[in-house]
Protein backbone atom coordinates (compact mmCIF):
# COMPACT_ATOMS: atom_id res chain seq x y z
CA UNK A 1 0.00 0.00 0.00
CA UNK A 2 1.35 3.35 -0.88
CA UNK A 3 -0.01 6.61 0.34
CA UNK A 4 0.52 10.18 -0.65
CA UNK A 5 -1.47 13.38 -0.68
CA UNK A 6 -2.40 12.57 -4.28
CA UNK A 7 -4.10 9.34 -3.42
CA UNK A 8 -3.82 5.86 -2.08
CA UNK A 9 -3.49 2.60 -3.90
CA UNK A 10 -4.58 -0.56 -2.18
CA UNK A 11 -1.86 -3.22 -1.91
CA UNK A 12 -2.19 -6.25 -4.12
CA UNK A 13 -1.95 -8.56 -1.11
CA UNK A 14 -4.62 -6.79 0.91
CA UNK A 15 -7.35 -9.26 1.84
CA UNK A 16 -10.34 -9.17 -0.45
CA UNK A 17 -13.28 -11.41 -1.30
CA UNK A 18 -12.23 -14.30 -3.48
CA UNK A 19 -14.34 -13.28 -6.46
CA UNK A 20 -12.26 -10.17 -6.94
CA UNK A 21 -8.78 -10.16 -8.41
CA UNK A 22 -7.48 -7.36 -6.25
CA UNK A 23 -8.54 -5.27 -3.29
CA UNK A 24 -8.67 -2.30 -5.61
CA UNK A 25 -11.11 -4.05 -7.83
CA UNK A 26 -13.23 -4.91 -4.82
CA UNK A 27 -13.26 -1.29 -3.76
CA UNK A 28 -14.25 -0.12 -7.24
CA UNK A 29 -17.04 -2.66 -7.41
CA UNK A 30 -18.41 -1.65 -4.00
CA UNK A 31 -18.34 1.97 -4.94
CA UNK A 32 -19.99 1.34 -8.27
CA UNK A 33 -22.64 -0.67 -6.46
CA UNK A 34 -23.33 2.33 -4.28
CA UNK A 35 -23.68 4.57 -7.32
CA UNK A 36 -26.17 2.13 -8.82
CA UNK A 37 -28.08 2.15 -5.55
CA UNK A 38 -28.12 5.94 -5.67
CA UNK A 39 -29.61 5.74 -9.15
CA UNK A 40 -32.51 3.75 -7.72
CA UNK A 41 -32.79 6.38 -5.00
CA UNK A 42 -33.07 9.17 -7.55
CA UNK A 43 -35.77 7.23 -9.37
CA UNK A 44 -37.53 6.63 -6.06
CA UNK A 45 -37.58 10.33 -5.24
CA UNK A 46 -38.40 11.27 -8.84
CA UNK A 47 -41.95 9.97 -8.38
CA UNK A 48 -42.40 12.50 -5.62
CA UNK A 49 -40.79 15.29 -7.61
CA UNK A 50 -43.12 14.59 -10.54
CA UNK A 51 -46.11 14.62 -8.18
CA UNK A 52 -44.88 17.93 -6.84
CA UNK A 53 -44.45 19.33 -10.34
CA UNK A 54 -47.94 18.29 -11.41
CA UNK A 55 -49.47 19.86 -8.33
CA UNK A 56 -47.52 23.02 -8.87
CA UNK A 57 -48.25 23.41 -12.58
CA UNK A 58 -51.98 23.04 -12.04
CA UNK A 59 -52.30 24.90 -8.73
CA UNK A 60 -49.72 27.69 -8.68
CA UNK A 61 -51.81 30.00 -6.46
CA UNK A 62 -52.58 27.24 -3.99
CA UNK A 63 -48.90 26.30 -3.74
CA UNK A 64 -48.02 29.89 -3.17
CA UNK A 65 -50.56 30.37 -0.40
CA UNK A 66 -49.88 27.03 1.25
CA UNK A 67 -46.11 27.33 1.39
CA UNK A 68 -46.40 30.43 3.57
CA UNK A 69 -47.36 28.08 6.36
CA UNK A 70 -43.82 26.68 6.29
CA UNK A 71 -41.10 28.51 8.14
CA UNK A 72 -38.30 29.13 5.64
CA UNK A 73 -35.90 30.07 8.43
CA UNK A 74 -36.16 26.55 9.80
CA UNK A 75 -35.63 25.18 6.31
CA UNK A 76 -32.59 27.38 5.76
CA UNK A 77 -31.16 26.38 9.13
CA UNK A 78 -31.52 22.74 8.19
CA UNK A 79 -29.88 23.38 4.83
CA UNK A 80 -26.84 24.81 6.58
CA UNK A 81 -26.80 21.92 9.05
CA UNK A 82 -26.87 19.34 6.27
CA UNK A 83 -24.21 21.07 4.21
CA UNK A 84 -22.01 21.19 7.30
CA UNK A 85 -22.57 17.49 7.87
CA UNK A 86 -21.60 16.85 4.25
CA UNK A 87 -18.36 18.75 4.84
CA UNK A 88 -17.52 16.78 7.98
CA UNK A 89 -18.39 13.54 6.19
CA UNK A 90 -16.07 14.42 3.30
CA UNK A 91 -13.32 15.29 5.79
CA UNK A 92 -13.94 12.05 7.68
CA UNK A 93 -13.42 10.09 4.47
CA UNK A 94 -10.20 11.87 3.60
CA UNK A 95 -8.91 11.53 7.18
CA UNK A 96 -9.54 7.79 7.05
CA UNK A 97 -7.73 7.59 3.73
CA UNK A 98 -4.77 9.37 5.30
CA UNK A 99 -4.83 7.05 8.29
CA UNK A 100 -5.84 9.71 10.79
CA UNK A 101 -8.51 7.60 12.45
CA UNK A 102 -8.88 9.68 15.63
CA UNK A 103 -9.74 12.70 13.56
CA UNK A 104 -12.05 10.63 11.36
CA UNK A 105 -13.96 9.38 14.41
CA UNK A 106 -14.37 12.93 15.70
CA UNK A 107 -15.61 14.10 12.32
CA UNK A 108 -18.06 11.23 12.12
CA UNK A 109 -19.40 12.24 15.52
CA UNK A 110 -19.88 15.80 14.29
CA UNK A 111 -21.70 14.42 11.25
CA UNK A 112 -23.92 12.36 13.51
CA UNK A 113 -24.67 15.35 15.73
CA UNK A 114 -25.55 17.48 12.71
CA UNK A 115 -27.92 14.76 11.53
CA UNK A 116 -29.49 14.74 14.99
CA UNK A 117 -29.78 18.53 14.89
CA UNK A 118 -31.49 18.31 11.52
CA UNK A 119 -34.07 15.92 12.97
CA UNK A 120 -34.64 18.10 16.02
CA UNK A 121 -35.40 21.10 13.81
CA UNK A 122 -37.72 18.92 11.73
CA UNK A 123 -39.37 17.70 14.90
CA UNK A 124 -40.19 21.26 15.92
CA UNK A 125 -41.56 22.02 12.47
CA UNK A 126 -43.73 18.89 12.40
CA UNK A 127 -44.96 19.38 15.97
CA UNK A 128 -46.01 22.93 15.16
CA UNK A 129 -47.89 21.80 12.02
CA UNK A 130 -49.61 18.92 13.81
CA UNK A 131 -50.64 21.24 16.57
CA UNK A 132 -52.23 23.72 14.15
CA UNK A 133 -54.06 20.96 12.31
CA UNK A 134 -51.92 21.30 9.20
CA UNK A 135 -51.98 17.61 8.41
CA UNK A 136 -51.77 15.76 5.14
CA UNK A 137 -54.87 15.15 3.03
CA UNK A 138 -58.05 14.21 4.85
CA UNK A 139 -56.58 14.78 8.32
CA UNK A 140 -56.32 18.49 7.56
CA UNK A 141 -58.27 20.69 9.96
CA UNK A 142 -56.57 24.04 9.68
CA UNK A 143 -59.17 26.77 9.37
CA UNK A 144 -57.14 29.83 8.43
CA UNK A 145 -56.32 28.87 4.87
CA UNK A 146 -59.47 28.64 2.77
CA UNK A 147 -58.14 27.61 -0.59
CA UNK A 148 -59.01 24.44 -2.43
CA UNK A 149 -56.42 21.64 -2.44
CA UNK A 150 -54.12 23.21 0.15
CA UNK A 151 -54.07 19.91 2.03
CA UNK A 152 -52.49 18.37 -1.06
CA UNK A 153 -49.46 20.63 -0.74
CA UNK A 154 -48.99 19.26 2.72
CA UNK A 155 -49.46 15.68 1.59
CA UNK A 156 -46.52 16.25 -0.72
CA UNK A 157 -44.61 18.15 1.96
CA UNK A 158 -45.00 15.46 4.59
CA UNK A 159 -44.28 12.55 2.28
CA UNK A 160 -41.20 14.17 0.76
CA UNK A 161 -39.68 15.46 3.98
CA UNK A 162 -40.79 12.33 5.82
CA UNK A 163 -39.03 10.00 3.43
CA UNK A 164 -36.02 12.28 3.40
CA UNK A 165 -36.05 12.25 7.21
CA UNK A 166 -36.16 8.47 7.13
CA UNK A 167 -33.00 8.56 5.03
CA UNK A 168 -31.39 10.79 7.64
CA UNK A 169 -32.29 8.33 10.40
CA UNK A 170 -30.92 5.38 8.42
CA UNK A 171 -27.79 7.42 7.68
CA UNK A 172 -27.34 8.10 11.39
CA UNK A 173 -27.49 4.39 12.17
CA UNK A 174 -24.88 3.64 9.52
CA UNK A 175 -22.61 6.46 10.66
CA UNK A 176 -22.81 5.17 14.22
CA UNK A 177 -21.84 1.73 12.94
CA UNK A 178 -18.87 3.31 11.15
CA UNK A 179 -17.76 4.99 14.37
CA UNK A 180 -17.85 1.67 16.20
CA UNK A 181 -15.81 -0.05 13.52
CA UNK A 182 -13.38 2.83 13.18
CA UNK A 183 -12.74 2.72 16.93
CA UNK A 184 -11.97 -0.98 16.63
CA UNK A 185 -9.26 -0.01 14.19
CA UNK A 186 -10.89 -1.64 11.20
CA UNK A 187 -10.36 1.27 8.83
CA UNK A 188 -7.25 2.90 7.49
CA UNK A 189 -5.50 3.81 4.26
CA UNK A 190 -5.64 0.17 3.22
CA UNK A 191 -9.36 -0.27 3.80
CA UNK A 192 -11.89 2.53 3.89
CA UNK A 193 -14.64 1.22 1.60
CA UNK A 194 -17.52 1.46 4.12
CA UNK A 195 -16.57 5.01 5.08
CA UNK A 196 -16.32 6.09 1.46
CA UNK A 197 -19.62 4.61 0.32
CA UNK A 198 -21.49 5.77 3.40
CA UNK A 199 -20.13 9.17 2.48
CA UNK A 200 -21.74 8.83 -0.96
CA UNK A 201 -25.04 7.94 0.67
CA UNK A 202 -24.82 10.84 3.08
CA UNK A 203 -24.01 13.36 0.37
CA UNK A 204 -26.99 12.06 -1.56
CA UNK A 205 -29.23 12.81 1.42
CA UNK A 206 -27.83 16.34 1.34
CA UNK A 207 -28.43 16.48 -2.42
CA UNK A 208 -32.13 15.72 -2.05
CA UNK A 209 -32.50 18.41 0.59
CA UNK A 210 -30.76 20.93 -1.64
CA UNK A 211 -33.77 20.59 -3.96
CA UNK A 212 -36.46 20.11 -1.33
CA UNK A 213 -35.58 23.33 0.43
CA UNK A 214 -36.28 25.78 -2.40
CA UNK A 215 -39.14 23.70 -3.81
CA UNK A 216 -41.09 23.48 -0.57
CA UNK A 217 -40.04 26.48 1.49
CA UNK A 218 -39.35 29.13 -1.15
CA UNK A 219 -42.14 28.65 -3.71
CA UNK A 220 -42.96 31.90 -5.39
CA UNK B 1 -16.61 -3.69 -16.88
CA UNK B 2 -14.29 -2.60 -14.11
CA UNK B 3 -11.91 -5.54 -14.36
CA UNK B 4 -10.50 -5.04 -17.85
CA UNK B 5 -9.90 -1.36 -17.33
CA UNK B 6 -8.32 -1.37 -13.98
CA UNK B 7 -6.79 -4.77 -13.40
CA UNK B 8 -3.24 -3.88 -14.11
CA UNK B 9 -3.37 -0.18 -13.78
CA UNK B 10 -2.59 1.26 -10.37
CA UNK B 11 -5.39 3.76 -10.03
CA UNK B 12 -4.81 6.02 -7.08
CA UNK B 13 -7.91 6.83 -5.06
CA UNK B 14 -8.07 10.54 -4.96
CA UNK B 15 -8.00 12.13 -1.53
CA UNK B 16 -9.94 15.35 -1.28
CA UNK B 17 -7.70 17.97 0.28
CA UNK B 18 -9.04 19.74 3.35
CA UNK B 19 -8.63 23.16 1.77
CA UNK B 20 -10.69 22.05 -1.24
CA UNK B 21 -13.39 20.63 1.06
CA UNK B 22 -13.62 23.92 2.97
CA UNK B 23 -13.70 25.88 -0.26
CA UNK B 24 -16.63 23.84 -1.57
CA UNK B 25 -18.37 24.18 1.78
CA UNK B 26 -17.96 27.96 1.63
CA UNK B 27 -19.40 28.12 -1.87
CA UNK B 28 -22.36 25.92 -0.86
CA UNK B 29 -23.16 28.20 2.07
CA UNK B 30 -22.90 31.30 -0.12
CA UNK B 31 -25.23 29.73 -2.66
CA UNK B 32 -27.72 28.93 0.10
CA UNK B 33 -27.65 32.56 1.17
CA UNK B 34 -28.20 33.58 -2.45
CA UNK B 35 -31.19 31.22 -2.81
CA UNK B 36 -32.81 32.60 0.31
CA UNK B 37 -31.99 36.20 -0.67
CA UNK B 38 -33.39 35.88 -4.18
CA UNK B 39 -36.58 34.32 -2.80
CA UNK B 40 -37.26 37.54 -0.86
CA UNK B 41 -37.30 39.59 -4.07
CA UNK B 42 -40.18 39.16 -6.49
CA UNK B 43 -38.80 38.29 -9.92
CA UNK B 44 -41.95 36.59 -11.17
CA UNK B 45 -41.23 33.38 -13.02
CA UNK B 46 -37.49 34.01 -12.69
CA UNK B 47 -37.58 33.23 -8.97
CA UNK B 48 -38.19 29.60 -9.74
CA UNK B 49 -35.60 29.49 -12.50
CA UNK B 50 -32.94 31.07 -10.30
CA UNK B 51 -33.77 28.79 -7.36
CA UNK B 52 -33.48 25.69 -9.53
CA UNK B 53 -30.33 26.90 -11.22
CA UNK B 54 -28.64 27.58 -7.89
CA UNK B 55 -29.81 24.23 -6.52
CA UNK B 56 -28.36 22.49 -9.58
CA UNK B 57 -25.04 24.23 -9.15
CA UNK B 58 -24.98 23.20 -5.50
CA UNK B 59 -25.89 19.63 -6.39
CA UNK B 60 -23.14 19.51 -9.04
CA UNK B 61 -20.55 20.74 -6.55
CA UNK B 62 -21.59 18.09 -4.05
CA UNK B 63 -21.44 15.39 -6.76
CA UNK B 64 -18.14 16.47 -8.27
CA UNK B 65 -16.15 17.14 -5.11
CA UNK B 66 -17.75 15.68 -2.00
CA UNK B 67 -18.84 12.57 -3.86
CA UNK B 68 -15.67 12.64 -5.91
CA UNK B 69 -17.15 12.14 -9.37
CA UNK B 70 -14.58 14.55 -10.74
CA UNK B 71 -11.77 12.18 -9.80
CA UNK B 72 -13.66 8.94 -10.21
CA UNK B 73 -13.98 6.64 -13.21
CA UNK B 74 -16.22 8.14 -15.87
CA UNK B 75 -18.43 5.05 -15.59
CA UNK B 76 -19.78 6.21 -12.26
CA UNK B 77 -20.69 9.61 -13.67
CA UNK B 78 -22.42 7.94 -16.58
CA UNK B 79 -24.30 5.59 -14.28
CA UNK B 80 -25.49 8.44 -12.11
CA UNK B 81 -26.47 10.56 -15.12
CA UNK B 82 -28.76 7.82 -16.40
CA UNK B 83 -30.95 8.37 -13.36
CA UNK B 84 -31.30 12.03 -14.27
CA UNK B 85 -32.08 11.13 -17.86
CA UNK B 86 -34.84 8.77 -16.76
CA UNK B 87 -36.19 11.34 -14.35
CA UNK B 88 -36.41 13.77 -17.26
CA UNK B 89 -38.22 11.16 -19.35
CA UNK B 90 -40.64 10.65 -16.45
CA UNK B 91 -41.34 14.39 -16.23
CA UNK B 92 -41.64 14.92 -19.98
CA UNK B 93 -43.98 11.99 -20.58
CA UNK B 94 -46.17 12.89 -17.61
CA UNK B 95 -46.57 16.46 -18.72
CA UNK B 96 -46.90 15.70 -22.42
CA UNK B 97 -49.95 13.71 -21.35
CA UNK B 98 -51.39 16.06 -18.73
CA UNK B 99 -50.92 19.25 -20.71
CA UNK B 100 -52.51 17.88 -23.87
CA UNK B 101 -55.64 16.38 -22.31
CA UNK B 102 -57.76 19.44 -22.82
CA UNK B 103 -59.50 20.50 -19.66
CA UNK B 104 -60.17 17.07 -18.23
CA UNK B 105 -57.93 17.72 -15.29
CA UNK B 106 -59.29 21.17 -14.63
CA UNK B 107 -62.88 19.97 -14.61
CA UNK B 108 -62.59 18.40 -11.21
CA UNK B 109 -64.99 15.46 -11.04
CA UNK B 110 -65.34 13.93 -14.46
CA UNK B 111 -68.94 14.07 -15.54
CA UNK B 112 -70.66 12.86 -18.67
CA UNK B 113 -71.40 15.57 -21.22
CA UNK B 114 -75.17 15.24 -20.72
CA UNK B 115 -74.96 15.76 -16.98
CA UNK B 116 -73.21 19.08 -17.19
CA UNK B 117 -75.39 20.08 -20.11
CA UNK B 118 -74.52 22.45 -22.90
CA UNK B 119 -72.52 25.44 -21.85
CA UNK B 120 -75.00 27.80 -23.48
CA UNK B 121 -77.35 29.49 -21.04
CA UNK B 122 -80.69 27.78 -20.59
CA UNK B 123 -81.89 29.98 -17.80
CA UNK B 124 -82.58 33.64 -17.67
CA UNK B 125 -81.35 35.24 -14.49
CA UNK B 126 -80.03 31.94 -13.19
CA UNK B 127 -79.35 33.49 -9.79
CA UNK B 128 -83.07 33.65 -9.14
CA UNK B 129 -84.48 30.28 -8.11
CA UNK B 130 -87.29 28.86 -10.24
CA UNK B 131 -88.78 25.37 -10.11
CA UNK B 132 -87.00 24.49 -13.40
CA UNK B 133 -83.73 25.71 -12.00
CA UNK B 134 -84.17 23.67 -8.82
CA UNK B 135 -85.01 20.58 -10.88
CA UNK B 136 -81.87 21.06 -12.96
CA UNK B 137 -79.90 21.62 -9.77
CA UNK B 138 -81.18 18.36 -8.35
CA UNK B 139 -79.84 16.49 -11.39
CA UNK B 140 -76.51 18.23 -11.03
CA UNK B 141 -76.44 17.43 -7.35
CA UNK B 142 -76.98 13.71 -8.00
CA UNK B 143 -74.12 13.72 -10.48
CA UNK B 144 -71.58 15.87 -8.66
CA UNK B 145 -72.17 16.12 -4.95
CA UNK B 146 -73.83 13.04 -3.45
CA UNK B 147 -70.54 11.16 -3.08
CA UNK B 148 -69.58 13.56 -0.32
CA UNK B 149 -72.72 15.36 0.74
CA UNK B 150 -74.99 12.33 0.63
CA UNK B 151 -78.22 11.68 -1.28
CA UNK B 152 -80.20 13.76 1.22
CA UNK B 153 -77.54 16.43 1.46
CA UNK B 154 -76.83 15.61 5.08
CA UNK B 155 -73.09 15.54 4.61
CA UNK B 156 -72.89 11.78 5.00
CA UNK B 157 -72.09 10.47 1.51
CA UNK B 158 -69.86 7.42 1.08
CA UNK B 159 -66.77 9.56 0.47
CA UNK B 160 -67.40 11.67 3.59
CA UNK B 161 -65.88 9.09 5.92
CA UNK B 162 -62.31 10.10 5.13
CA UNK B 163 -62.91 13.83 5.17
CA UNK B 164 -62.16 16.30 7.92
CA UNK B 165 -63.84 18.77 8.20
CA UNK B 166 -66.92 16.80 7.18
CA UNK B 167 -68.93 17.86 4.13
CA UNK B 168 -71.60 20.38 5.11
CA UNK B 169 -75.03 19.15 6.16
CA UNK B 170 -77.41 21.19 3.98
CA UNK B 171 -80.47 20.37 6.08
CA UNK B 172 -79.13 22.41 8.97
CA UNK B 173 -78.15 26.04 9.33
CA UNK B 174 -75.17 25.18 11.55
CA UNK B 175 -71.45 25.23 10.80
CA UNK B 176 -71.54 27.07 7.48
CA UNK B 177 -68.27 28.83 6.88
CA UNK B 178 -68.71 31.03 3.85
CA UNK B 179 -72.26 32.10 4.57
CA UNK B 180 -75.56 30.89 3.15
CA UNK B 181 -76.71 33.60 0.79
CA UNK B 182 -76.98 32.35 -2.80
CA UNK B 183 -73.99 34.42 -3.87
CA UNK B 184 -71.92 33.06 -1.00
CA UNK B 185 -72.74 29.46 -1.82
CA UNK B 186 -72.00 30.26 -5.45
CA UNK B 187 -68.65 31.57 -4.27
CA UNK B 188 -67.95 28.33 -2.39
CA UNK B 189 -68.72 26.30 -5.51
CA UNK B 190 -66.44 28.48 -7.59
CA UNK B 191 -63.54 28.55 -5.17
CA UNK B 192 -63.83 25.26 -3.32
CA UNK B 193 -63.18 25.04 0.41
CA UNK B 194 -60.52 22.80 1.94
CA UNK B 195 -61.35 19.22 0.92
CA UNK B 196 -64.29 20.44 -1.11
CA UNK B 197 -63.11 20.84 -4.72
CA UNK B 198 -63.78 23.89 -6.82
CA UNK B 199 -66.55 23.53 -9.38
CA UNK B 200 -65.51 26.60 -11.33
CA UNK B 201 -65.37 24.47 -14.44
CA UNK B 202 -69.12 23.87 -14.37
CA UNK B 203 -71.02 26.46 -16.39
CA UNK B 204 -72.20 29.12 -14.00
CA UNK B 205 -75.82 28.19 -14.80
CA UNK B 206 -75.20 24.80 -13.34
CA UNK B 207 -73.58 26.30 -10.29
CA UNK B 208 -76.56 28.61 -9.74
CA UNK B 209 -78.93 25.68 -10.17
CA UNK B 210 -76.98 23.77 -7.49
CA UNK B 211 -77.26 26.77 -5.21
CA UNK B 212 -81.01 26.89 -5.79
CA UNK B 213 -81.39 23.17 -5.12
CA UNK B 214 -79.24 23.15 -1.97
CA UNK B 215 -81.25 25.99 -0.57
CA UNK B 216 -84.43 23.88 -0.83
CA UNK B 217 -82.87 21.32 1.52
CA UNK B 218 -82.57 23.50 4.58
CA UNK B 219 -83.86 26.66 6.24
CA UNK B 220 -82.73 29.77 4.37
CA UNK B 221 -85.13 32.50 5.45
CA UNK B 222 -83.61 35.95 5.39
CA UNK B 223 -80.49 34.81 3.55
CA UNK B 224 -81.05 37.10 0.57
CA UNK B 225 -78.58 38.66 -1.82
CA UNK B 226 -78.35 42.41 -2.26
CA UNK B 227 -77.39 43.75 -5.69
CA UNK B 228 -73.92 44.36 -4.30
CA UNK B 229 -73.62 40.71 -3.25
CA UNK B 230 -74.46 39.65 -6.78
CA UNK B 231 -72.01 42.08 -8.32
CA UNK B 232 -69.30 40.54 -6.14
CA UNK B 233 -69.69 37.23 -7.92
CA UNK B 234 -69.78 38.85 -11.32
CA UNK B 235 -73.52 39.10 -11.84
CA UNK B 236 -75.16 42.19 -13.24
CA UNK B 237 -78.61 42.06 -11.59
CA UNK B 238 -80.05 44.30 -14.30
CA UNK B 239 -79.09 42.14 -17.23
CA UNK B 240 -81.53 39.70 -18.78
CA UNK B 241 -79.61 36.47 -18.93
CA UNK B 242 -77.05 37.32 -16.33
CA UNK B 243 -73.51 38.64 -16.30
CA UNK B 244 -72.23 35.19 -15.49
CA UNK B 245 -75.24 33.40 -16.90
CA UNK B 246 -74.04 32.36 -20.30
CA UNK B 247 -70.31 32.11 -19.95
CA UNK B 248 -68.47 28.97 -20.91
CA UNK B 249 -66.61 26.85 -18.41
CA UNK B 250 -63.46 28.52 -17.17
CA UNK B 251 -60.38 26.80 -15.82
CA UNK B 252 -59.96 26.65 -12.07
CA UNK B 253 -56.82 28.76 -12.21
CA UNK B 254 -58.68 31.61 -13.89
CA UNK B 255 -61.51 31.36 -11.38
CA UNK B 256 -59.13 31.50 -8.46
CA UNK B 257 -57.41 34.50 -10.01
CA UNK B 258 -60.74 36.25 -10.27
CA UNK B 259 -61.61 35.43 -6.70
CA UNK B 260 -58.31 36.66 -5.34
CA UNK B 261 -58.57 39.91 -7.28
CA UNK B 262 -61.90 40.54 -5.60
CA UNK B 263 -60.39 40.14 -2.14
C1 LIG C 1 -64.89 15.60 -2.39
C2 LIG C 1 -66.07 15.72 -1.60
C3 LIG C 1 -67.03 16.82 -1.92
C4 LIG C 1 -67.77 17.00 -3.07
C5 LIG C 1 -67.75 16.14 -4.33
C6 LIG C 1 -68.58 18.14 -2.83
N1 LIG C 1 -68.34 18.68 -1.61
FE1 LIG C 1 -69.20 20.31 -0.80
N2 LIG C 1 -68.07 20.12 0.85
C7 LIG C 1 -67.17 19.11 1.07
C8 LIG C 1 -66.53 19.33 2.34
C9 LIG C 1 -65.46 18.45 2.96
C10 LIG C 1 -67.07 20.51 2.86
C11 LIG C 1 -66.71 21.19 4.17
C12 LIG C 1 -65.48 22.01 4.00
C13 LIG C 1 -65.06 22.73 5.24
O1 LIG C 1 -65.90 22.85 6.16
O2 LIG C 1 -63.96 23.19 5.30
C14 LIG C 1 -68.04 20.98 1.91
C15 LIG C 1 -68.80 22.11 2.08
C16 LIG C 1 -69.74 22.55 1.19
C17 LIG C 1 -70.55 23.72 1.34
C18 LIG C 1 -70.57 24.63 2.55
C19 LIG C 1 -69.57 25.75 2.50
C20 LIG C 1 -69.66 26.57 3.75
O3 LIG C 1 -69.84 27.78 3.62
O4 LIG C 1 -69.55 26.03 4.84
C21 LIG C 1 -71.35 23.81 0.25
C22 LIG C 1 -72.37 24.88 -0.04
C23 LIG C 1 -71.05 22.70 -0.59
N3 LIG C 1 -70.05 21.97 -0.01
C24 LIG C 1 -71.66 22.44 -1.79
C25 LIG C 1 -71.33 21.41 -2.62
C26 LIG C 1 -71.95 21.16 -3.89
C27 LIG C 1 -73.10 21.97 -4.47
C28 LIG C 1 -71.33 20.11 -4.45
C29 LIG C 1 -71.60 19.47 -5.81
C30 LIG C 1 -71.42 20.36 -6.93
C31 LIG C 1 -70.32 19.67 -3.53
N4 LIG C 1 -70.34 20.48 -2.44
C32 LIG C 1 -69.48 18.61 -3.76
C33 LIG C 1 -66.88 18.05 0.25
C34 LIG C 1 -67.41 17.89 -1.01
Amino acid sequence: MSQSEAGVVLAADRHHAHHFNTANEEFDACKQGMWIFLVTEVLFFSGLFVAYAVLRVFNPEMMHEAHHLLNWKMGALNTVILITSSLTMALAVSSTQRGNIDKAVKLLWVTLICAGGFLIVKYFEYAHKFHEGILPGAQWHYEELKIAKAPLFFSVYFVMTGIHGLHVIIGMAIIYWLIRRAKRGEFGPAYFTPVEITGLYWHFVDLVWIFLFPLLYLVS
Amino acid sequence: MSNNNHENETHAHHILSDSMAYKIFGILICLTVITVGVAQIDLGAWNFAVAMLVASVKASLVCLFFMGLKYDYKENSIIFSTSLIFMTVFMVLTFSDLLTRGDVYVKGPIVPESASGPAKSKFKKAWIATPELVAHGKEQFQAQCVACHGAEGQGNGPAAAGLNPKPRNFTSADNWKNGRKPSQIFGTLTKGLNAMPSFASLPSDDRWSLVAFIRTLGPHEGEKDSDADLKKVGIDPASEDGGGGGEKSIPVGVAIDQMSEEK
